[in-house]
């Protein structure tokens, strides 16, 4: 009888193990960033902007989109995308933010699903960080994290984003203009 | 011995009805109501009133021109006809700075069903929430605009086509749905 209670339990325990590492495993695939602990820089900040638009405003935007051809322009950009997520937070002073204030975001980040296709430092214009997150050869999600002393911009695109039209959703959909050019070098 | 059974079994199922009318009654409040909660909330927070705009000056709201510019042509209104509720604040003090977050949250967990789509803040004076909403076949628009002193709840429903035309820029579209429904033309 004790046996029989002791396989159990570790029957269970093996169990419960496999779920977490199937829940972690697909944590760790969802191309979508958790942004929400940036809003306490709301309080600091001079300006905040915080835009969602999820897969189904995405479908009624292609659905409903004018024949102009400027839309169907766009209408072929978005075409394939799950979500559009912004957070900008902008500041009157340098230093009201700490680097470790991005930490959480770049944490994230630094996982194996996602490789840093570009990365530009610079001291005086801040600098900007492209993530590309694919499965099976095909893109799945695109984060930005640009920041400089007064300025932090997080954006997250989920599902398959044309590198080559990245540029062109800048200005649109609350995407600020960041002055991204994206020439994919993709990782081995 | 059969009348006891009857009578028990009525005091159970009125026991029983009463709460789910009250619950269900609560359902619909909160889904049709949420307008108000909104209103209340920015009540609450700031510790203000609001002033509701008379009808009569609500049946000459402006043609919105936002929605023209950015369809490139064609005059149209934004919301459909009648379906502009407006709350509007004036002379009071909506300072924001420190206070963003807690006010965001607040009205995210009052409108639980809707979707925020825009939250924005500038310069701790103004802020801007949108908040969407699927309604049958069309959708439903719940902005809260508050500058330093003035502010309103506006809540419209739009069709799906221009809510398509309003999202390619929803900054413009908190501002294109007050000035529609602040803003009287004549």
């Amino acid at each position: 009888m004790k046996s029989l209670f002791q396989k159990s339990l570790k029957t269970i325990a093996l169990a419960g193990l496999l779920v977490s590492c199937v829940a972690a495993t697909a944590r760790a695939q969802n191309p979508r960033i958790e942004t929400n602990q940036l809003d306490a820089l709301a309080a600091k900040a001079s300006q905040t902007v915080d835009v969602n638009i999820d897969e189904r405003l995405i479908q009624l935007t292609i659905r409903f989109i004018g024949k102009g051809p400027d839309e169907q322009k766009l209408k072929e950009i978005i075409n394939g995308l799950k979500g559009i997520y912004v957070k900008s937070f902008e500041f009157e002073k340098e230093g009201e933010y700490a680097v470790a204030d991005l930490e959480s975001v770049r944490s994230q980040l630094r996982n194996a699903a996602w490789n840093k296709i570009v990365n530009i430092q610079s001291k005086k214009e801040g600098s900007v960080e492209v993530y590309l997150m694919s499965n099976a050869g095909q893109i799945s999600g695109l984060a930005v994290l640009a920041s400089d002393p007064k300025e932090i911009t997080v954006v997250n695109i989920i599902g398959n984003v044309d590198l080559d039209k990245l540029s062109e959703l800048e200005g649109q959909f609350g995407i600020p203009d960041l002055g991204i050019e994206v020439k994919p070098k993709r990782k081995n | 011995m059969k009348k006891p059974i009857a009578i028990t079994v009525l005091f159970l199922t009125l026991a029983c009805v009463t709460p789910i009318c009250r619950s269900l009654s609560t359902l619909a409040l909160a889904k049709g109501d949420d307008f108000n909660a909104a209103v209340k909330v920015v009540e609450r927070f700031y510790g203000v009133k609001h002033k509701s705009i008379p009808f009569l000056a609500r049946a000459g709201i402006k043609t919105a021109t936002a929605v023209a510019r950015m369809a490139g042509g064609e005059k149209r209104r934004i919301a459909e006809a009648g379906s502009v509720q407006v709350a509007y604040f004036e002379d009071q003090d909506f300072s924001s700075k420190g206070n963003f977050a807690n006010f965001k949250f607040s009205m995210n967990a009052a409108l639980g069903s809707w979707s925020p789509l825009l939250q924005a803040t500038e310069k701790g004076e103004a802020q801007t929430h949108v908040y969407l909403r699927e309604n049958n076949e069309k959708f439903q628009i719940l902005v809260v605009a508050l500058e330093r002193s003035e502010g309103c709840v506006v809540q419209v429903t739009v069709s799906p086509q221009t809510l398509a035309l309003l999202l390619k820029d929803p900054d413009d579209m908190g501002r294109a749905i007050t000035a529609e429904a602040t803003t009287d033309d004549q």
